[in-house]
């Protein structure tokens, strides 16, 4: 049996290597104890998915989930019959290692609560975030605008800006007519937007949209066959606005003609312009009520004219 | 014309690359405020991009043009199937952004259809897998539909709700093209109209309307639209449930950038179904336009057969055909483009037209057949159309009360030339405030038509107006307005309106013993708008006419009105001399406004048999 060395050097080498092993061991004991007694962070969203151990939010972020995670009714903080599904919404408790351990479920939207910035480096992706040229060349662009394939360089918050128009009218347009404004944001009504005279040559009308809204849009007087036209006399195509992310814009536009006001042309005619029994006096300008064409009541043969 | 169209929109449909997507689950809603379909429960979404996605919720933009789908997510093509948590396509941008879920989740981008080859790790939009909050009742549920993009929406099993009830559709179809031609409409007015768009595609649409209107009661019709990107085409049959059916025909070319030809034709029969008719008339409206850089020439022509049904047709019994008249107009127009003249603030556009008038005052008005005559031949049609009498005096008077005029002339040859004069929007003043300042306008119209009867008209036409804005909401404007048409005979025209015993009568009252066919209408108006918020407009119209003849209620009534119960001119001989117009307009759901208005017309102290009429108007506006 070998008797203990007695190289007090030697002693002393392995008693510092223990000793430093022991300290890296309780400073690790140490930490994940604090760690793991550390405070949870909450955040709110919105689901996108629950589905094998992960949580997904709307931010395309998909958690962790702990296998016996608490799913409680957000409102009550009780137990809950919701299941988490996309579009609910949930209170998503984080633990210190990006675990989520428990989700308050609503199906209403809930008040906003942490930060997702906190809990983005607890998001699980297989591969390494890599750079967005659609994004980069654009600076931070949170959607691709609208127009093809390239992006442009505006995004759109979707806030509600008033939109004032202001459109000048042909001169030969009558002081008492209606001006509208029709738009594919309403089928192309012709009536759908009424407008309101501010002068001789000038209508106006504010509406709100929301920011980003595409619009294409034509003026007219109350129909298609009195819809404005090119100044060359073509039938002109849809005016095109984006609506701004600012509080107001003023959109001025020119009609050069209406339809059914070209000079010396005969006015294209409405539906049901031939007089019949029913439709006795299509025609402007004859005086109403006297006695419309109607049938013979009897049937005399005509005379030989 | 109608072949060229319905080739040039299938050559569309064949060529514009839109995707369609063809949607199932438990269940789809649609929110036509914001055009979002959402959709919830065995979501299986097959595209035409050649992929198939399967999941638990589908959420898409129509306007935005994008879609996503999430939860226990499945993505299909020719290459495999690969799970996931969400998807969401950009179709404008033709990106697609995946969330996979293999053994952990990673993030892919699909590049230009690229299913193979997904770019990993890639950032995505940070609304990539947005869902839109929604906060209101679906317009329309189904279990089914079919997404043109951009285009078009066709449900399946489609429940559309009005007023919280459910009313079944079947098939269903809402339109959000950008297309303009898909909303041109073949119809006539009508008090209401509820329209079911049964089938469609982005270059067709097919509606049947229930229709409702104080001449034809409920009735129903169908429509037919067939666009393209420059043409398109309407056909129509309206009332399609009775007996007076009017086929309508809507065509319209666009040849390149300068020239464009649109018609429309009617076909009128008096018919059981499809049975022979007792009745049919023709009408056609054709129009083409050249553009040249700085003018353009117009060519308009109207054909009308009042009687298609042959000869004999009028003897049958209980004959409806009426009269064998058959107008025609053509007329070639030359305009100007607006100009500016030298520096002044003044700008000008002149016009001259060359056209003729066959038959155009059709002889079924002034004698028809006067064994037809209305009350057992004691009255004739209809008597002096307006203005411009054409002929002279029927040998045989019929009446002792009316005069009744007989066609001489039965083709009108006429030169029309005129020019328009108008001020941009001149400030009179130079205050501190921009709502301070005042604008004057003005406007001259001056056009003479040489007739071969002969005879020529004069319109002059004078428009002044002052205007200010008071603040952001509220603008005001006075305008006066000058109208001057006269009807100058070179030979015989109008008559001298005598009075028997020099008593005015009803027939021949007091300005008219001096009328010899010019008119003069003088028209002050005072203008108010007040828009205080983008949801709530008041306007006010309160005008003066002063009139040469000076109108006598019940001589001359107002003029027909529109669909709306509005007249269908805003100025005609013999309005009241005073009248005013309230009308309001306020928002009364997130997407239709609520609009009534109410006129007064006061006749004056003059005529004491009738102070005044009114005129009261409701409309519901999709805004």
């Amino acid at each position: 049996m070998m008797p203990p060395s007695t190289n007090p050097s030697t002693k002393f080498t392995l008693s510092a290597v223990e000793g430093l092993r022991m300290t890296t061991v309780l400073a690790l004991v140490l930490a994940a104890v604090l760690l793991a007694a550390g405070p949870s962070i909450v955040v709110t969203g919105q689901l996108l998915a629950y589905q094998d151990g992960f949580v997904f939010f709307t931010t395309g972020d998909g958690f962790r989930v702990a296998p016996g995670v608490v799913i409680h009714d957000a409102k009550t903080g009780g137990p809950t019959k919701l299941a988490p599904a996309p579009r609910m919404w949930a209170r998503a408790t984080f633990d210190a290692t990006g675990t989520v351990t428990e989700l308050d479920l609503s199906r209403a939207a809930l008040p906003p609560e942490g930060n997702f910035d906190d809990v983005t480096r607890f998001a699980v992706a297989a591969s390494s975030p890599a750079p967005n040229p659609d994004l980069l060349a654009y600076q931070n662009l949170a959607t691709p605008g609208p127009g093809g394939g390239a992006p442009t360089s505006v995004s759109y918050s979707g806030k509600p800006v008033l939109v004032t128009f202001i459109v000048q009218v042909p001169p030969t347009t009558p002081l008492t007519a209606s001006v509208y404004i029709s738009t594919d944001q309403s089928a192309w009504n012709a009536q759908a937007i009424p407008m309101d005279r501010i002068d001789a040559l000038h209508y106006s009308i504010t509406r709100r949209y929301p920011s980003g809204t595409i619009f294409h849009y034509l003026y007219d007087r109350g129909s298609l066959q009195s819809e404005e036209i090119a100044q060359n006399g073509l039938s002109r195509a849809p005016r095109n606005f984006v609506v701004p992310d600012a509080d107001v814009r003023t959109v001025s536009d020119t009609v050069s003609a209406w339809q059914d006001q070209v000079p010396g042309s005969i006015n294209q005619q409405q539906p049901q312009i031939m007089p019949t029994p029913y439709n006795p006096a299509p025609f402007p300008n004859l005086p109403p009520g006297l006695p419309p064409p109607e049938p013979p009541q009897s049937h005399k043969p005509p005379p030989a004219r | 014309m109608l072949l060229v169209i319905l080739a040039s929109a299938v050559a569309r449909a064949q060529s514009t690359p839109i995707t369609v997507l063809y949607l199932n689950a438990k269940s789809i809603n649609f929110y036509y405020d914001r055009f979002l379909l959402e959709a919830d429960g065995n979501v299986r979404l097959r595209t035409s991009d050649g992929f198939t996605v399967t999941g638990d919720s589908f959420s898409m933009d129509l306007k935005l043009n994008r879609f996503l789908v999430a939860g226990h997510v499945t993505l299909q093509d020719r290459s495999g199937t690969v799970s996931g948590a969400a998807i969401s396509d950009f179709l404008d941008f033709k990106r697609i952004y995946f969330v996979p879920v293999t053994s952990e989740p990673d993030r892919w981008t699909f590049l230009n259809g690229d299913l193979a080859h997904p770019a990993m790790g890639r950032v995505m939009p940070g609304d990539a897998f947005y869902f839109p909050p929604i906060t209101t009742q679906p317009d329309m549920t189904g279990t089914g539909a079919v997404i043109g993009t951009k285009t078009y929406l066709r449900f399946i099993g489609a429940v559309a709700y009005v007023a919280g009830v459910g009313i079944p559709l079947g098939s269903n179809v809402i339109s959000f093209s950008s297309n303009q031609y898909l909303a041109q409409n073949s119809l006539s007015g009508a008090t209401a109209d509820i329209t079911w768009q049964v089938a469609g595609s982005p270059n067709a649409l097919t509606a049947l309307h229930l229709r409702y209107d104080p001449t034809y009661k409920l009735y129903g019709s169908v429509e037919q639209h067939f666009v393209g990107d420059h043409e398109y085409a309407i056909l129509s049959v309206n009332p399609a449930t009775r007996a007076e059916k009017w086929w309508n025909a809507m065509l319209y070319e666009k040849l390149g950038s300068r020239f464009q030809i649109q018609s429309f034709t009617q076909y009128y029969a008096q018919q059981n179904y499809l049975q022979l008719p007792r009745a049919a008339q023709q009408t056609t409206w054709i129009n083409a336009t050249y553009a040249f850089p700085h003018s353009y020439v117009t060519a308009t022509s109207q054909l009308v057969n009042y009687n298609l049904l042959g000869p004999g047709s009028l003897e049958v019994p209980k004959p409806l055909g009426g009269s064998l008249a058959h107008p025609t107009f053509l007329q070639l127009t030359a305009n100007s483009f607006q100009n500016k003249i030298a520096k002044l603030p003044l700008f000008e556009n002149i016009y001259e037209g060359y056209g003729f008038a066959h038959d155009s005052v059709g002889s079924q008005y002034l004698n028809g057949f006067p064994g037809y005559w209305p009350g057992n031949g004691a009255f004739a049609p209809i008597p002096v159309p307006g203005l411009q009498a054409y002929g002279a005096l029927c040998n045989v008077q019929p009446s002792k009360v009316y005069k009744y005029y007989c066609p001489v002339y039965t083709t009108i040859y006429n030169t029309v030339l005129g020019f328009n004069l108008f001020t941009p929007s001149l400030k009179l003043n130079q205050p501190e405030s921009p709502y301070q300042q005042y604008y004057f306008n003005a406007s001259f119209n001056k056009q003479r038509q040489w007739n071969s009867l002969p005879h020529y008209i004069d319109n002059t036409n004078t428009t002044l107006t002052v205007s200010r804005q008071f603040n952001r909401a509220l603008h005001t404007y006075v305008g006066y307005e000058i109208q001057n048409i006269g009807d100058h005979y070179i030979d015989g025209g109008y008559e001298q309106c005598t009075q028997p015993h020099g008593q005015p009568t009803t027939f021949c009252p007091d300005s008219f013993t001096s009328f010899r066919g010019v008119a003069t209408l003088r028209t002050a108006s005072f203008g108010l708008n007040d828009t205080p918020t983008p949801d709530f407009n008041l306007s006010l119209l309160v005008r003066h006419h002063q009139d040469y003849p000076i109108p006598v209620p019940g001589l001359f009534a107002f003029p027909e009105n529109n669909i709306l119960g509005q007249p269908l001119y805003s100025w005609w001989l013999g309005q009241p001399p005073y009248d005013a117009t309230a009308d309001v307009r306020f928002k009364i759901l997130p997407h239709t406004l609520a609009d009534i208005s109410r006129t007064l017309y006061w006749y004056g102290n003059p005529y004491r048999a009738q102070y005044w009429q009114q005129n009261f108007v409701i409309q519901l506006l999709p805004i």
